[in-house]
């Protein structure tokens, strides 16, 4: 059995455990709140682009336009690239304890690789956890073409900037015939969600576009204009991923460190009923003994 | 007199959303001056200057390239950066260039060299901006 002394040990260290999770818990919380404003800072800017592309790419789409021939195009046609050549972009986290959030992305990439076995894989990773396991990965058809880690959790639109090089350099050279992304989206503080989707030739299914661009002027031209936009729409749109999955680490975080502390309270709960279990045991032996004494001597 | 809306967003945030008189864009084929009233227009700009009035006051950003849509006396400014003028370090946009000219030096890698000469330009245009301010603070004092 154990001693009073051990139980009251476990019990100090299951607190003290249990405050490093709450403070884990706290400072995630704190940081949501600022990677949320960034996210909605970001968003107009996204927004707008798309419409504009959106808009714009109606008049490129009909008839012999030269536009057709411009490096950009494959993003609007997916029966352009080479059919074997596919791209990933796989968006992770650095760290560990945050719940299942590292390891639903990673199967989910290693879903898409097993999907692709047979093609010429190319990957942009971001992220520790899933640089370390796709380089453990050995695969003569999967090339990792760039890895940026521990760039959370201070991102800028530098990072998105960097991959959007790689990628636009990378698409063109190999010739891909589309790029993946899986990431986490954030939804709520209480829920993420694993995106796996096409980024690349896009999808103008998910856009919006309001206005009509009917009357406008371009100076100088409508190819030009499209040719300033889209580099900077995908840009705009990887630095978005870079956000929702930075702050959706930050919830999983959160939530992952919220259960935790809630579990050591239910540890340190069991442990103070056990110990006092004990302490009431040692009690009525003692009573035991004195009794037993005191009846031995009046005998 | 009817105001013209003038946004500039950056990929970070919204920089400016201010009803102003007059806007002169930085536009690829030389400078594009808006008047309320003007016609719909997108434009691509270039690394330059953006200046806006209100009333006698002018204000004056560094822009480093983008797009502009003007629609309804609405001027939207998609740039992938924007600073104003008063917020521009003189020290640090000095220190960017040396920095960007001595690595344009070291590497050879194409992907580096470009964006060495990125920094560059950028560094160029913010020092232009700081100076066009203090000449124009001289001039005051004469």
């Amino acid at each position: 059995m154990e001693s009073l002394r051990d139980i009251k040990q476990q019990i100090k260290a299951i607190n003290s455990t249990k405050q490093m999770m709450l403070t884990m818990k706290m400072v995630s919380s704190a940081r949501i709140r600022s990677a949320q404003q960034t996210m909605l800072n970001g968003r107009p800017f996204a927004q707008k682009m798309a419409s504009l592309i959106d808009n714009l790419r109606k008049d490129i789409q009909d008839g012999e336009n030269p536009f057709r021939q411009n490096k950009y195009y494959r993003y609007f046609d997916n029966s352009l690239g080479d059919k074997n050549k596919v791209g990933l972009i796989l968006i992770t986290g650095d760290k560990g304890l945050c719940g299942a959030f590292n390891a639903v992305t990673l199967r989910e990439a290693l879903r898409w690789i097993r999907e692709n076995k047979d093609k010429e894989k190319y990957v942009f990773i971001i992220g520790k956890k899933g640089a370390d396991f796709v380089r453990r990965i050995k695969m003569p058809n999967l090339h990792i073409v760039c890895e940026l880690i521990n760039i959370f959790p201070h991102i800028s639109y530098v990072h998105a900037s960097l991959i959007k090089e790689k990628l636009e350099q990378c698409t063109l050279e190999e010739n891909l015939s589309k790029v993946d992304l899986i990431y986490n989206n954030f939804k709520s503080v209480a829920s993420q969600e694993l995106v796996n989707k096409t980024f690349l030739p896009f999808d103008f299914d998910e856009i919006e576009g309001e206005d009509d661009l009917q009357n406008f002027i371009f100076e100088p031209g409508i190819m030009e204009v499209l040719i300033t936009l889209l580099p900077r729409y995908i840009g705009a749109n990887i630095y978005r991923f870079l956000l929702e999955s930075q702050a959706a680490e930050l919830a999983a975080r959160m939530n992952a460190m919220e259960s935790a502390a809630n579990n050591a309270q239910e540890i340190a709960d069991n442990l103070s009923v056990k110990l006092n279990k004990v302490r009431q045991e040692g009690i009525t032996n003692e009573i035991n003994e004195i009794v037993g004494g005191a009846n031995a001597l009046n005998n | 007199m009817a105001k013209i809306r003038l946004q500039i967003i950056t990929p970070q945030k919204p920089v400016l959303d201010k009803e102003v008189d007059f806007v002169v864009l930085p536009a690829s084929k030389g400078e594009l001056g808006i008047l309320p009233g003007h016609t719909e227009y997108i434009a691509t700009l270039k690394y330059g200057v953006l200046r806006y009035k209100i009333g006698e006051e002018t204000q004056t950003f560094a822009v480093l390239g983008g797009i502009a849509e003007i629609a309804n006396n609405n001027v939207s400014v998609f740039a992938e950066g924007a600073v104003l003028q008063d917020e521009i370090d003189e020290e640090t946009a000095r220190q960017q260039l040396e920095k960007a000219k001595s690595a344009r030096l070291q590497n050879d890698k194409a992907i580096d060299l470009e964006q060495a000469d990125q920094e560059i330009k950028e560094a160029l245009l913010l020092l232009k901006v700081k100076k066009l301010q203090s000449g124009k603070l001289k001039n005051k004092k004469k």
